[in-house]
Formats: C-alpha cells, sequence, structure tokens
C-alpha cells in the first residue's frame, strides 16, 4: 500500500529524517513512536506531501509520485507536480491535533466540504455520504452546528468524519488526542479502533501506549531520523531493545498494559 | 463687535454647493471602486512567491503608503504630464492618486485578512486535495472576508475626507465651490459653516451606516 525508501528531509541545516525505509501493507495499523522533536510529524507530513521530501521515493499501491531529478546523498530527489500531489491529498486522510475544522461551516458542511469541491459529486450525494460518516463517529444529531459549539472530543471525530467522506486509501493520524482532556480521549480511540478493525490502512502518531499495544499490528521507533526499532507491539513495548527506546518507555513509568 | 449672520446668501446660492457635492460623491465613489481594484491587483503581486512580482509591488505599496496624499495628487497633476505627454483633468488625476494610494492601504488590509487566517486551514483544506485557487475561494476568503470589512470601511471613510484635497487643483467638490462662492459673495463665515455643517451630517451618516453594517457582521458571527 505504502513503500517508502530511503526518505530524506531537512529543514535548511536541520536533518530530520535521514533515509527511512517503511513498506505499510493494506489494511496495517502502524504507530509511530518517538520523543518529541525526532520527526514523527515530519515524516507523516510527506507521506501526503504537506512537506516535499528532500530525497527518497514514496509510492502508493504502487505508483510512484514525482518525477525523477537527481541524487542526494545515497537517495534519489523527485519533482513533484502540484496537481498530481493534489490527487494523492484526496486518496490520503490525515486528521491533525488541532482538528483544523472551518470555523464558518456547519458540521455537516464540513464532512460535506471534500466531496463537494474536490470529487465534485452532486451536493445531494454529498450529503448522503456525509450523513453516513456523522452517522459513523455517531455525530449524526450535531450535523447542523458549528463545530465551535462541540466539545474537543466531538470536533476531533468530525475531523475523522471529513477525512473518511473522500473515501481514502490510507488514514494519518497526528497526536490526534494530544490537545484533548482527558476524558475526551478515549471515544476518539474508539472511533479510531473501530476504524482498524474495519480495515482502513493507518498510520498513527501518539503518545497512546495503549492505544499502541492493543491496536496497531506493528510499531515503530524513530530515533535520530531513523526507524530505531520496529516489531509487533509487544515486543517493542514490553521487551525493547535499544537504548532510546529503553529510555522512552521509562518516562511511561505509571503505565501498565 | 458682534457678526451679522445671516445664511440667506447661502440658501439663495445652495444650488452651486449641491453640485459641488455631487462632486465629491463622484471622485469618492470612482476612485473607491478603482482603488478596490488596485487593492486586490497589488496584493495579489504583493503575495505572489514570485519574488520578480512581490518585491516591486511591496515598494510601490509602500511608497503610496508613506507619502502624503496632497503631494500624490500634485505630483499626477502637475508632474506626471510633463513626463509622459497627457492631459489630465482635476477629476483624472485626483482617479488616479486617490486609488493608488487607497487601493495601496487596501492591499495591507486584503493581504493582513489573508494572513490572519490561522495555518491550519489552509493545511486542513490541502489535506483534502484542494488546489490553492479552491482552498482560497472556499476555506480563506470566507473567513477573511469578514475580518476585512471593518478595516476597508475605515479606508473608505478616510478617502472621502480626503477627497477635500481635490479643492487644491481647482477640482469642483463641496469645498471647492464653497470657496468660489464665498469669494463671491464675501461671505466665508456663513459658507464655511454651512459647508463644515454639510460635512458633518454626510459623514456622520456614513459612518453609522458602517457601524450598523458592523454590527450586523458581528452577529452573523454568532
Ligand atoms: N517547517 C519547519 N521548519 C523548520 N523546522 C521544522 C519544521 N517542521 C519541523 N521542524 C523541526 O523538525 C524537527 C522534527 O519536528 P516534528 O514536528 O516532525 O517532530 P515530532 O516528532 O512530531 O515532535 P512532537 O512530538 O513534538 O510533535 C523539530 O526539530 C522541528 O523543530
Ligand atoms: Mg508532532
Amino acid at each position: 500500500m505504502i513503500e517508502v525508501k530511503k526518505l530524506y528531509k531537512s529543514f535548511g541545516s536541520l536533518d530530520v529524517l535521514h533515509g527511512i525505509d517503511l513498506v505499510v501493507e493494506k489494511g496495517e495499523t502502524v504507530c509511530l513512536l518517538g520523543s518529541s522533536g525526532s520527526g514523527k510529524s515530519t515524516f507523516l507530513r510527506c507521506l501526503n506531501f504537506m512537506e516535499h521530501p528532500t530525497a527518497g521515493s514514496i509510492a502508493f499501491d504502487g505508483k510512484l509520485l514525482g518525477r525523477e531529478t537527481g541524487l542526494h546523498l545515497d537517495a534519489t530527489t523527485y519533482k513533484y507536480d502540484e496537481r498530481e500531489l493534489s490527487r494523492h491529498r484526496a486518496s490520503v486522510g490525515m486528521v491533525f491535533q488541532q482538528f483544523n475544522l472551518f470555523p464558518h461551516m456547519t458540521v455537516l458542511q464540513n464532512v460535506m466540504e471534500g466531496p463537494l469541491t474536490v470529487k465534485g459529486h452532486a451536493r445531494r450525494d454529498c450529503k448522503t455520504i456525509a450523513r453516513h460518516q456523522l452517522e459513523r463517529v455517531g455525530l449524526i444529531d450535531k450535523s447542523e452546528v458549528y463545530p465551535s459549539r462541540l466539545s474537543g472530543g466531538q470536533q476531533q471525530r468530525v475531523a475523522i468524519a471529513r477525512s473518511l467522506a473522500m473515501e481514502p486509501d490510507v488514514m494519518l493520524f497526528d497526536e490526534v488526542t494530544s490537545s484533548l482532556d482527558p476524558e475526551l480521549v478515549g471515544e476518539v480511540l474508539d472511533t479510531m479502533q473501530e476504524l482498524s478493525s474495519e480495515g482502513m490502512t493507518m498510520m498513527v502518531v501518539t503518545h497512546e501506549l495503549g492505544f499502541a499495544y492493543h491496536v496497531a499490528d506493528r510499531v515503530l521507533f524513530l530515533h535520530d531520523g531513523v526507524i530505531a526499532e520496529q516489531g509487533a507491539p509487544e515486543d517493542v513495548l514490553k521487551n525493547p531493545k535499544t537504548d532510546p527506546v529503553k529510555a522512552f518507555l521509562s518516562g511511561f513509568n505509571n503505565f501498565h498494559f | 463687535m458682534g457678526y451679522d449672520w445671516d445664511f440667506s446668501y447661502v440658501f439663495k446660492n445652495q444650488g452651486i454647493l449641491w453640485e459641488g457635492f455631487v462632486g465629491t460623491i463622484q471622485i469618492a465613489t470612482a476612485s473607491l471602486f478603482l482603488g478596490l481594484v488596485v487593492g486586490l491587483f497589488l496584493a495579489s503581486l504583493r503575495m505572489s512567491k514570485y519574488r520578480l512580482l512581490s518585491i516591486p509591488a511591496t515598494c510601490l505599496i509602500e511608497f503610496l503608503r508613506m507619502t502624503p496624499l496632497m503631494v500624490q495628487i500634485f505630483w499626477v497633476f502637475f508632474a506626471l504630464p510633463i513626463l509622459i505627454d497627457v492631459r489630465l483633468d482635476p477629476f483624472a488625476a485626483g482617479l488616479i492618486a486617490f486609488s493608488m494610494q487607497s487601493g495601496s492601504f487596501f492591499a495591507e488590509v486584503f493581504r493582513g485578512g489573508i494572513q490572519s487566517i490561522d495555518r491550519s486551514q489552509w493545511e486542513g483544506a490541502k489535506s483534502l486535495g484542494m488546489t490553492n485557487l479552491k482552498m482560497m475561494r472556499r476555506i480563506i476568503l470566507p473567513q477573511a472576508v469578514r475580518r476585512m470589512i471593518p478595516p476597508l470601511m475605515e479606508r473608505s471613510f478616510e478617502l472621502i475626507k480626503g477627497t477635500t484635497q481635490m479643492a487644491a487643483i481647482s477640482y469642483s467638490d463641496l469645498l471647492y465651490n464653497a470657496m468660489v462662492l464665498s469669494s463671491q459673495l464675501y461671505r466665508p463665515v456663513e459658507i464655511m459653516t454651512f459647508t463644515a455643517l454639510f460635512y458633518l451630517c454626510f459623514l456622520t451618516l456614513i459612518s453609522f451606516g458602517m457601524r450598523t453594517i458592523e454590527t450586523r457582521i458581528e452577529k452573523a458571527r454568532e
């Protein structure tokens, strides 16, 4: 489903990603862990080209994005066409820490917006799609409300519905519960767990180790711009082999599986 | 030394003052519309990702904002015709000066409004696969326009007041006609008092209208 080879990303002189290789299978849920500033968001944002990689290839469904232009260290560099990237983003859902809902639109309009303006579907069909997705996240009764009237957890579920309305092949989640009050985290994680069990391909950046442990098929640990360790959640979270992972997990001393 | 007020002269000759008022309205509305167009144009140049466009636009905007309006009017009226060999009547000269200067202020309002919209809105829209144009039209502008309206009205108000400076190049606006009339009738006290009151009523009315619009917008925002 997703195939990343030798992904490099620097911001000016700051090297954030240093040659990441990753294959994600269809239907897989992969959790991405790592300390703050280790480049988790950057990696996720490269996958839908919110950031352009410095070098390295990204392919979805066997289709390579961009045109080869040269070499950077041991990786190939690419030039991207904005229209191709827009089309790509339309097939990859992304959910943000701050929800990023559109405040001037109702919940229903928010969820309709993608199918309506990006896919150009008829308004009536978009409404049906949006209603369906809102039902899925349990917020159909909030359709006519503006996002500012909802709790953080509800807003985040609307954001998930808005992404799902595009019928994406992959969903990317970037610390989507980090700005929520503790009592609202559960409802969002439940929605994501459901999505995962329905077979959605998911990349999840999170500090919720419980979620990673119970829901992820695989856990990756990002450190110093590379994947320091990966494997089944039981292995990585219970028996970490490398020092950075051990150090990271020791920060969660009150965590029990 | 009591002054013998007599407004009958003013009322007998009020026709010429009304003509002047029409002149004021004409130059104000024309420069307002042209200024908005110029503003949109300058703002999009200034926000362009191509430096070849954004740097000259920035310089022009700053130049226009940082030089007095009267200097610009005089420059267009007296200097420009020598440089490019055209005859400009006062209206045309004023229109150019006003719409360029207001346009540069409007451009900053447009830019400020657009840039006041949080990055997260762009990202949310972008992640859905929207192109820049769609993002602008569907997500950014609808939010930005609400924020632009108060400063736009403020600038428009300044522009209307500023039209009195047209009198300096003999454009027959309300103030110029009042000056002409008072030099004919030797009644500057009444005529200038009347003119001041006239502006007072006119501008109060406009200010009131603008405030009504603003409260409407505030309400619509919930
Ligand atoms: N647009 C940018 N310009 C410059 N530097 C950036 C940019 N985005 C991220 N960085 C830097 O890249 C590094 C990795 O950032 P990133 O946000 O990917 O980390 P993260 O693992 O998601 O951290 P967190 O857990 O705090 O969200 C940080 O040092 C950050 O300051
Ligand atoms: Mg992050």
